[in-house]
């Protein structure tokens, strides 16, 4: 609730009549809304995953368990670790800005916030490059199909995770964002899903390219 | 005009869904451009000019609806304009067709929206039995056929009982726990506002070449991945009836865990709260998958993709693996609210204390984790590892033990009461302990591998799904809906007509749905146009108790419609009930209540001189025995 | 708190369970049986009916007793007793249909795994099943095909391997009480052993399009040497692109790509400009 209520004390209870906005609710757990709501979120985004890593686990143990990758493919392990470095350096990055304004430091928010931007917006350019590049097709094969549908749903998801990203970022130059919790929601939110992203690729990069 | 565009609301919302047209239809030609790809050619059943802009209008509508304008001023570090509740209430009909924040108002749209795609659901249910009253051909052709059963069944599902019971505990959660709104109450009012495009969506799939989707409300492939342009229709309708459902139940599970008034911890909550708590645990967890499987079709038909195509090594049985993964929990989420709504009822309408509380919420606990482990009772002859079977039908059948703890409970509850049946909205319990009953245990007969090898696919199945599905979840509606009806609308419903349609519902649905147990055994496939003669003389008296069922249901859009105009005034409580929602007016004031009240004991506690469940802000504090609720911490 | 009439209650389920049941087993729900997969199942069928009747009284006497003896009086605006549970009750009402529903579930195991037991001596017929027909190749005789007809020997077990080579088909004589799904892709397979002689329908019971209702083939099941001379009969063999397995059907995608493009096979995309360039 943006507009601030005031905070009703023990005795205040006599000013009920001239009360006009919603009532604050009563808080029932420590945890914040918007972070549970985030925590929730991410565990449905999990399971959309788990979909698509049984329909990977489908394809590759029961229909092809010889031929997998099909002859003639070879992924490129090293580019989509350095990427995997880059990705998860960036988790660091958003750490980083969170503690700096937990303590109140605004140019350490900026730095980290937009290091991470930079990171994150570097990872996407290089998978780009790595489909230009990759020299197969999601309409070859059933690979082809789940290599772009795991990798490109979790492109996605940086390109969202980058989005929220930006708005921490522009709020942030304006001056936004205090030490409270419910001051730096916009950093700390955004950040939880970021780290979800990251830990995502690395389930995605050891499911494709190592294993 | 210009002003009106610069609004958020209907017009700015046509604009949006324009340019969201022109954006997706720009996107397709734009990427075919620069792949090198033929502008304009389309696939055969890819159409992808059609079927981008599909999915980019809803938004631009939504957009242009006003339903992102706060947090785009919020993302753009702009001051959001605070929420000074212009949204909120609705004083003039006028306010249901707005961007309405307001849980009773976006609870109120919910439930009128999905009774109207009752109707055409029952309508097309009634279409199907008009064709099958005879052997042969009476009204449509077999491809037509199809997709009359397919759409009628995704759009009871999908549209209806789904966003239904999400409809109802929106008015009624809150209240319940005494919370002055959801905990976002944008996103609620997002969730809204994609189930009648997810219906847009479902239902113009009728005017797409090539008819409706139909390749059943399961849509398996690869018969699905092959069809023509309406299948997509379906993929993409999904998407939204699921976001839609997604978003809600992570509402849910936030306003239940945060917003619970003082004093009410997990033992004092309604069962209902406890049917929605678990309800939307399995909505957040399962109903991923079936948005992963309708992509995974969709990339087939339009990008070419080979997930389904067994010539290129993709697997055709992992599409009803990843799809069952979420429909058979979503059978469940068709009814857990449903027990809960009954709950209520019985205990209400008994004034006893429901009989074994924690038990009734355990068994709600215990349903959700079992209901994940029983996918692949859909396909033991389905060609899928043969050792999975025995697993499955322990799993399935010992579903049968929480749903049994449910319905002997509800027994018990009864036992030494003082059962009042004036109620249609008790009857309607009681006769859902019935059917329901007959439902569950035909269920546990499919569950048992060799007499599900028998009778898969054939009308007993059919008849499993609507005594569980109608004799279910529709009955528990109806409870809900005559239950709170006085709550919502402030006036009272019609007692007799109310009786006339319970009974009329009640004959309706056995004579229908009974028979279809037989011609099931005796050898009829189910989602077939034309059958053998020798089940004509059962088909004709099925259609004809549909048709005796589906006139009833007018007599209930009657009873409603004239009530609420006219009904007598029906007092903050009517059917002397204790939770909290029934300690407000009638309908109740915006924000719920002046003060949060404080909650002082178990919701049901019937019998018990001066018992409490809650306490109304404002009131005296009588003094009362037992604890006092401990006040949680505040943050920080 | 008066006691409840605990006997009376029992013996009214179990009466009211009896009739239901007998009622039921009055008819012949699943038509004539003509394989010896039919016995155990319409047993484990009976069974079932018979447990689910006495369930469904149990909820029935319940109820109505409910109804009858604690209907409210006109007038009455009192509650009921305070009762909050019971735990005794609770864990009957627990464990009682446990052990009813693993009871059903071992029953089903033991009659399961009855009607699969393989025969060394079974019969092997490939079922091919496309929109909207049946064919039927006999391997052990060169699999020849017999098309929309089924011929199989009566009292030997018959091993039915199916392939679908388009969408989904679900292959289903009632009689026989055996169903099973055709799935492009992989060959799946059904164990019967028709015990009757006489003709049957075989119907498909999966969603498969537009002709999916008529999609039929008759079944005629006769003497081993009324089969033989039919089998004799048959002339052509099953045509090429019904026989292909996928992975057949994969090779020859691959054979037809090759010839097409002149190299490996890898699935690259020719024409795309990044292999122009580097070739
Ligand atoms: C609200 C929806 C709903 C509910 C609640 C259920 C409940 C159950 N269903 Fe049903 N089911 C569907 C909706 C539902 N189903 C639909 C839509 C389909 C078809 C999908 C399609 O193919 O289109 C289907 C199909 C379906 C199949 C697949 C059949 C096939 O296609 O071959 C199976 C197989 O196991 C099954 C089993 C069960 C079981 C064991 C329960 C159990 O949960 C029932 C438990 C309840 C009871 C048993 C009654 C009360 C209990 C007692 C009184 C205690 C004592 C009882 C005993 C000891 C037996 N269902
Ligand atoms: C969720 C719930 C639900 C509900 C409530 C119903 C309700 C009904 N269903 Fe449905 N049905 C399904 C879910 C449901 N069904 C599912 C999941 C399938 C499987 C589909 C598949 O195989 O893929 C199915 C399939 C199905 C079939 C099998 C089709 C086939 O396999 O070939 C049949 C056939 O009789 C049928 C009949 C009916 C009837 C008669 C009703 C009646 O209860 C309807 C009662 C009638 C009304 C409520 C109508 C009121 C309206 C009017 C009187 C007209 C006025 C109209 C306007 C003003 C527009 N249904
Ligand atoms: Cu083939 Cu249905
Ligand atoms: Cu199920």
């Amino acid at each position: 609730m943006e507009s601030a209520s005031i905070a009703v004390g023990q005795g205040a209870a006599a000013d009920h009549h001239d009360h006009h906005g919603p009532p604050e609710f009563h808080r029932s757990a420590r945890i914040d809304q918007t972070v549970l709501g985030i925590l929730l979120f991410i565990l449905s985004e999990i399971m959309l995953f788990a979909a698509f890593f049984a329909a990977y686990f489908f394809l590759r143990v029961v229909v092809s368990p010889d031929t997998w990758p099909p002859a003639g493919i070879e992924l490129p392990v090293l580019i989509a670790g350095i990427n995997t470095v880059v990705l998860v350096s960036s988790s660091f990055t958003i750490h980083y800005a969170l503690e700096a304004i937990k303590h109140n430091n605004h140019p350490g928010l900026k730095l980290g916030l937009g290091l991470t931007w930079l990171l994150g917006a570097t990872f996407l350019f290089i998978q780009i490059n790595e489909y230009i590049h990759i020299g197969f097709t999601p309409r070859d094969g059933a690979f082809g199909s789940i290599f772009f549908s795991l990798t490109g749903l979790h492109g996605a998801h940086v390109f969202v995770g980058l989005l929220l990203l930006t708005f921490a970022n522009i709020r942030a130059w304006r001056g936004h964002f205090g030490p409270e919790q419910k001051n730096h929601l916009g950093v700390e939110v955004p950040g939880i899903y970021w780290h979800f992203v990251d830990i995502m690729w690395i389930v995605v990069f050891v499911t494709i390219y190592i294993i | 005009m210009a002003v009106a565009l610069r609004q958020p609301g209907w017009y700015r919302g046509a604009l949006g869904a324009l340019l969201g047209a022109a954006f997706g239809f720009g996107l397709v030609v734009a990427l075919r451009a620069i792949s090198g790809l033929d502008i304009f050619q389309t696939e055969q059943t890819g159409y992808p000019h059609v079927v981008v802009p599909l999915i980019t209008t809803p938004f631009g509508f939504l957009f242009g609806f006003g339903a992102f304008d706060y947090w785009f001023r919020w993302a753009a570090g702009k001051p959001t304009i605070p929420d000074d509740h212009a949204n909120h209430g609705a004083t003039r009909w006028q306010d249901y067709f707005k961007f309405n924040t307001d849980h009773k108002v976006i609870g109120i749209q919910y439930v009128v929206t999905t009774l109207i795609f009752f109707l055409i659901g029952g309508a097309l249910a009634l279409l199907i039995r008009a064709e099958l009253a005879q052997p042969g051909t009476q009204v449509v052709d077999p491809n037509v056929y199809n997709g009359l059963f397919s759409t009628h069944a995704v759009v009871m599902i999908f549209l209806f009982i789904i966003p239904m019971f999400a409809g109802l505990a929106n008015y009624v959660l809150p209240l319940m726990i005494g919370a002055p709104d959801m905990a976002f109450p944008r996103l609620n009012a997002l969730s809204f506002w994609m189930l009648p495009i997810a219906g847009i969506i479902f239902l113009s799939s009728f005017l797409a070449p090539g008819g409706a989707f139909d390749a059943g409300w399961t849509g398996y492939a690869p018969l699905s991945t092959g069809a023509p342009l309406g299948q997509s229709f379906f993929n993409i309708g999904v998407q939204f009836a699921g976001a839609s459902s997604i978003a809600t139940a992570l509402n849910f599970l936030v306003t239940i865990i945060t917003m619970r008034a003082p004093g009410m911890n997990l033992w004092r909550m309604p069962l209902l709260v406890w049917a929605n708590l678990a309800t939307s645990l399995l909505v957040v967890g399962a109903t991923p998958f079936v948005a992963g499987a309708q992509f995974m079709v969709l990339f087939d038909r339009v990008l070419g993709m080979n997930f389904f195509q067994f010539l290129e090594g993709g697997d055709v049985l992992s599409y009803q693996h990843i799809f069952w993964f979420y429909s058979h929990p979503a059978v469940y989420i068709m009814i857990l609210p449903g027990f809960g709504i009954v709950s209520e009822i019985i205990s209400t309408h008994a004034r006893k204390p429901v009989f074994g509380y924690r038990l009734m919420a355990l068994a709600l606990i215990g349903i959700v984790v079992l209901s994940y482990s029983v996918w692949a009772h859909h396909m033991f002859v389905a060609g899928m590892f043969d050792w999975l079977r025995v697993p499955i039908m322990i799993t399935t059948l010992l579903i049968a033990v929480p749903t049994g703890i449910k319905i002997f409970s509800w027994l018990g509850t009864l036992f030494y009461g003082k059962i009042h049946t004036y109620s249609t909205a008790m009857l309607f319990s009681l006769g859902f302990i019935v059917t329901f009953t007959v439902g569950g245990i035909s269920g546990v007969m499919l569950g048992m591998v060799p007499l599900d090898i028998h009778v898969s696919d054939t009308y007993f199945i059919v008849a499993h799904i609507h005594f569980v599905l109608f004799g279910g979840s529709v009955f528990t509606i109806f409870a809900g809906i005559y239950h709170w009806f006085p709550k919502m609308t402030g006036r009272m419903y019609d007692e007799k007509l109310g009786r006339v349609h319970f009974w009329g519902t009640m004959v309706g649905t056995w004579g229908t749905f009974i028979p279809q147990h037989w011609i099931g055994l005796d050898g009829m496939p189910r989602r077939v146009a034309d059958y053998a003669n020798i089940y004509g003389d059962w088909n004709l008296v099925i259609s004809v108790f549909a048709f005796i069922l589906g006139f009833v249901q007018l007599v209930f859009f009657y009873n409603m419609i004239v009530s609420w105009r006219f009904g007598p005034k029906a007092g903050n409580n009517p059917w002397r009930a204790n939770s909290i929602e029934w300690q407000v007016s009638s309908p109740p004031p915006v924000f719920n209540f002046d003060e949060i009240p404080r909650v002082v004991g178990g919701p049901y506690e019937f019998g018990t001189p001066g018992a409490r469940h809650a306490i109304m802000g404002g009131e005296d504090e009588p003094e009362l025995p037992g604890p006092k609720p401990t006040k949680v911490a505040e943050p920080a | 708190m008066e006691r409840l009439p605990y006997l009376k209650l029992a013996l009214a389920s179990i009466a009211l369970g009896t009739i239901v049941s007998i009622l039921m087993m009055q008819y012949d729900w699943m038509g004539d049986a003509a394989s010896t997969a039919a016995g155990p199942i319409d047993t484990l069928m009976d069974v079932s009916i018979i447990i689910s009747s006495f369930v469904f009284a149990i909820v029935c006497v319940a109820l109505g007793y409910a109804l009858v003896k604690w209907r409210v009086k006109p007038g009455d605006e009192g509650d009921g007793l305070p009762i909050h549970g019971n735990t005794k009750l609770e864990i009957v009402w627990t464990l009682i249909p446990t052990v009813i529903v693993l009871f059903l579930a071992g029953y089903s195991w033991v009659v399961l795994n009855d009607i699969e037991k393989e025969d060394p001596n079974a019969l092997t017929v490939n079922v091919y099943s496309q929109q909207f027909a049946w064919t039927f190749g006999y391997p052990e005789n060169g699999n020849k095909w017999s098309e929309g007809v089924l011929h199989v020997p009566v009292d030997r077990q018959i091993d039915f391997r199916m392939n679908a080579q388009d969408v989904i088909h679900s292959f289903w004589v009632p009689e026989w009480r055996i169903k099973k799904d055709n799935v492009p892709g992989i060959t799946t397979d059904a164990l019967i052993t028709p015990d009757k002689v006489g003709t049957y329908q075989l119907i498909c019971t999966e969603l498969c399009g537009a002709g999916h209702a008529t999609m039929r083939a008759q079944v005629v099941v006769q003497t081993q040497e009324e089969f033989d001379r039919w089998v004799k009969g048959l002339e052509s063999e099953v045509p090429e692109d019904l026989l292909l397995t996928a992975d057949q059907a994969i090779e020859l995608e691959r054979q037809i790509q090759e010839a097409e493009q002149g190299i490996d096979g890898s699935g690259v995309d020719e024409t795309s400009a990044e292999n122009v360039d580097q070739s």
